[in-house]
């Protein structure tokens, strides 16, 4: 029997839709969906050709229970019951990740087990890894943390600036669009990232500053604006604070100055302001609109000590010309997984409750009357710290959904002795990854091809995903295991198991729901008949919102944050280790691998792991193409495939975080965090390279050329 | 305005008003997701008295439309059976992608599915791990030079040569593992004909087995 199913991909913060076609209940092809106006008929290639792995052979079919040293299968039953007893006697003591890939309804189900059962507010999840400085940021200074804007603001600017972000690799379609607005509309762009990626070709100013200079670079971007009078003062009047203040500090150091700690041509940074803060026109804006401008990064700016620093800055450049607000222009910190955005709406957050409401009587007050029952109102503790305190004793428990921290927490040798010390850990996921091998008890949990739910995706789109091939084994959905297993627990802590006697998905989507101002008008009812809607969208006839502060902040005013360059980074090359390591992502693998190292075809496009390296670090180093070499650090060493290529620095080497053969990046990676929001500093970290013996390998076909860029 | 006798709304163009009618009309250059190419002649229609193709024909000039007009079919007919003399055999790929659209307008105009005539174009790409490229089915309609430039607008793919010689490529000339070619696959969904075809999505890999990984 042949069947059509309209869903979303599971793979990036995109959020394409894709049409499953299965036939006799096996995925035969995955079509675009040209309705989805996210996507418009697009996808990429994880998109259209990765999904497979949801029918893996590898996919864990029952529940496991570790017995005599190993584990072994068991029923529901039995794993339920244990880990009720078992948790039990972690109360106080314990913390949960939960799994930007599963969905919301999942994410709210796990967050309130936490909360009400479990009785803390240590919940969090991969948002810390990516997007937590954004978050910070945009919260204190707009007061709400998402993308401001849609994708089609990027066809509507006239100038688009990406910074520290690769859209070529890991947003592929947002790509898409942004290449049809140049070709189509002649919009300029410019590109800030020390890796030239592929994109920087189509660049109108391309800017490859030093590693960790990046405050320095956005000062003097802003110092450039002021010194030609090109803010927008009426915005910086009616619609911020602080900016007098602000302004001293910027002025504290001269373009030069900025441009020289930055490592960039000080005319090129005069050049890229101006295309900023006044773009000409794109082709067919009317002549009474202004030009706007989208501002849009990624990782580059987080993943450093000094990451809400970073992106403080680039807030208070918006601020400063006035680009938010309008058509065609904003903020968008790009989303990596496809459901980060709606992982952290539905509260799977230490420091809010659903829809980022405060711990405050009034907020608190309604999800208590809801539930029946008091939700502690003391923030939780964020993923690293949870995962660093494991060593104290201050976490002795750990229910991990849908993540796989010994791939992706940073300098994995300490994250895995840490874990080994947990007294009881339960890992519910598709496949028995590094971190399930750890665990006491493992669940067997459903793939998004195989149940209801939705996805929000970056640009704040609440999405659906509908079941198209039956559940694998006896798998079930990730808020169904939570809700059994909260049952179970329920009555011994005083909670009416009720309050987890969920139906359907569908079910537990109305009272996130209800339970969320900016979700309020949504349903399955009206998500099915319109398709995806985004937040805020606060009655059953609003239409949803493109984007955000046409008006006024969350908060008020926007407020200008002063901030000044600090040492570039917690570890800097040294003689020992004299080169930078900068890690990211690849078109062709998805995060750290777990489910892309199961696609065939993806493996045998990019089957090692690559480190570019700049031909004259390379040549003294005596590294051809495609050496094997090995990368050590101060905290572990891994081994990789050269690309000698001139679009890296001198002096810095570039990793994908994707483990293959054993190898991957985090091994190198340093556990050093950033203040407030605690992101490790996963973009810089000093390495030492040299070349491995060399040994006979199969060759496969060209570089990749979204990794041309290399 | 009319079409075969009934009153419509005159929107987009005459495949678009045609299509919403639930006629079936062939139009084998012309993607849903795509704007039109007007290659294949595959769509041609009787328009107050005139032969057009109505993938790119605007409806709001045109008062009646004939799509079963003598003269409309035999054109059809005739423009089937030039399309089919290019093309070679097609693997019989059901589900799978948008597909087998030229036999459905074969049988739909009662013509026979002809012995294939050998072709001079026969080359294989089997070079991307994800799909597939047989250069025999192909029709050169363009969907797949279209779905690649004005959808992702990459510009992978491209029709070298000129008559009888023309043949679809990637990049200049060489393989698709060589070219831009970012396997999104969008050609692959354009393809009319299975030349363009995905790999088995079945076989999927074991990490520490198998090529290149080492324990
Ligand atoms: S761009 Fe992202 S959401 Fe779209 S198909 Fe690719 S991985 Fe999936
Ligand atoms: S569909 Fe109209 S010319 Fe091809």
């Amino acid at each position: 029997m042949e069947k059509k199913v309209r869903s979303t991909c599971p793979f990036c913060g995109v959020g394409c839709g894709i049409v499953l076609h299965t036939r006799d209940n096996r995925i035969t092809w995955v079509d675009d969906d040209p309705a989805n106006p996210s996507s418009r008929g697009m996808l990429c290639v994880k998109g259209r050709f990765g999904v497979p792995f949801v029918e893996h052979p590898d996919r864990l079919t029952t529940p496991l229970i570790r017995r005599e040293g190993r584990l072994q299968p068991a029923t529901w039953d039995e794993a339920l019951n244990h880990v009720a007893e078992q948790l039990l006697r972690f109360r106080g003591a314990f913390g949960s990740f939960a799994s930007a890939k599963a969905t919301n309804e999942d994410a709210f189900v796990q967050q309130k087990f936490v909360r009400l059962v479990m009785g803390t507010n240590n919940i969090d999840h991969c948002t810390r890894l990516c997007h937590s400085p954004s978050v910070e940021a945009m919260l204190e200074q707009l007061g709400s943390g998402a993308t401001s804007n849609s994708y089609t603001d990027y066809e509507d600017a006239s100038c688009l600036v990406l910074v520290g972000c690769d859209p070529g690799s890991n947003h592929p379609v947002i790509a898409s669009r942004m290449r049809s607005a140049l070709d189509n509309r002649g919009t300029r762009l410019v590109i800030v990232n020390p890796r030239r990626i592929d994109l920087a070709e189509r660049a109108d100013v391309f800017l490859q500053p030093l590693p960790g200079t990046d405050v320095a670079l956005f000062n003097g971007l802003a110092r450039c604006i002021l010194d030609e009078g090109l803010e927008d003062r009426e915005f910086i009047q009616q619609r911020t604070e602080g900016f007098a203040a602000w302004r001293a500090a910027v002025e504290e150091h001269t373009v030069e100055e900025y441009a020289g700690a930055a490592g960039v041509d000080p005319e090129a940074l005069r050049q890229a302001a101006r295309l900023y803060a006044r773009p000409p026109a794109r082709r067919g804006l009317p002549a009474s609109e202004r030009p706007g401008s989208c501002l849009v990064w990624g990782m580059g700016i987080t993943q450093h000590s000094h990451g809400t620093d970073n992106a403080r800055s680039l807030i208070n450049l918006a601020l400063l010309a006035g680009q938010l607000g309008r058509p065609g222009c904003g903020i968008s910190p790009l989303r990596g997984q496809n459901n980060v955005q709606g992982c952290g709406d539905a509260g799977c957050i230490p420091d809010s409750l659903p829809g980022y409401q405060p711990y405050t009587d009034d907020a608190a007050a309604l999800f208590e009357e809801t539930w029946g029952a008091g939700i502690p109102r003391k923030p939780g503790m964020k993923a690293t710290d949870m995962v660093e305190r494991i060593a104290s004793g201050e976490i002795r428990a750990m229910y991990i959904v849908g993540e796989n921290p010994l791939l992706s927490e940073p300098n994995l040798a300490h994250a895995a002795s840490l874990f080994r010390q947990l007294e009881f850990l339960v890992v519910q996921d598709l496949f028995l990854h590094e971190t399930a091998e750890l665990a006491h008890v493992v669940l067997p949990a459903c793939s998004f091809a195989e149940k209801d739910g939705t996805f929000t995706n970056s640009e704040r789109r609440v999405q659906r995903i509908r079941p198209a091939i039956p559940r694998i084994g006896q798998s079930r959905p990730d808020w169904e295991i939570i809700a059994d297993l909260a049952r179970r627990m329920a009555p011994r802590v005083g909670i009416d198991p009720r309050q987890f006697a969920y139906g359907s998905a569908e079910e537990v989507f109305a009272e996130l729901a209800r339970l969320t101002p900016q979700l309020r008008g949504m349903s399955y009812e009206r998500l099915d008949r319109e398709g995806g809607i985004q937040w805020p969208c606060p009655t059953p006839d609003h239409p949803g919102t493109r984007f955000l502060y046409a008006d006024r902040f969350p908060r008020g005013l926007g407020k200008f944050v002063p901030v000044r360059q600090s040492r570039a980074a917690a570890e800097l090359p040294d003689n020992e280790f004299p080169l930078v390591l900068n890690t990211g992502r690849v078109l062709y693998h998805w995060h750290g691998g777990t489910i892309t190292r199961r696609v065939a075809a993806l493996v045998e496009q990019m089957h090692e792991v690559p480190l570019a390296i700049h031909p004259r670090d390379a040549a003294e180093l005596g590294i051809a193409e495609g050496d094997a070499v090995v990368v050590r650090s101060r905290r572990g060493r891994m081994t990789a495939s050269a690309v000698v290529t001139d679009a890296v620095r001198p002096g810095s080497v570039f990793v994908p975080f994707v483990k293959l053969q054993e190898s991957a990046a985090n091994f190198l990676t340093n556990n050093v965090y950033d203040e407030p929001s605690r992101i490790p500093e996963y973009k810089v970290c000093a390495v030492r390279v040299e070349k491995k013996r060399p040994r006979p390998r199969e060759v496969t076909g060209a570089t990749p050329t979204a990794w041309r860029g290399t | 305005m009319k079409v075969d006798g009934h009153e419509t709304e005159a929107a987009g163009t005459l495949l678009d008003v045609i299509l919403a009618l639930g006629i079936d009309l062939p139009h084998l250059c012309k993607d849903d997701n795509l704007p039109p190419i007007g290659a294949c002649r595959t769509c041609l229609v009787e328009a107050d008295g005139r032969i057009v193709a109505a993938c790119h024909t605007p409806a709001a000039a045109v008062q009646e439309v004939q799509t079963r007009s003598v003269r409309a079919i035999e054109l059809r007919q005739a423009v089937l059976r030039l399309t089919a003399r290019m093309h070679g055999r097609e693997p019989d790929v059901s589900g799978g992608p948008r597909s087998g659209e030229l036999w459905a307008a074969y049988a739909a105009h009662g013509l026979e599915r002809p012995s294939y005539p050998s072709r001079p174009r026969s080359a294989v790409d089997l070079s991307s791990p994800f799909f597939e490229f047989h250069e025999e089915p192909c029709i050169l309609c363009g969907r797949c030079v279209v779905a690649c430039q004005q959808l992702q607008h990459i510009g992978a793919i491209g029709i070298a040569g000129t008559a009888t010689s023309a043949r679809v490529t990637a990049g200049a000339a060489v393989a698709f593992a060589e070219s831009a070619c970012t396997a999104c696959g969008s050609c692959v969904a354009a393809c009319p004909t299975h030349a363009l075809r995905p790999k088995p999505l079945r076989a999927t890999h074991r990490p520490g087995d198998a090529r290149g990984e080492e324990g």
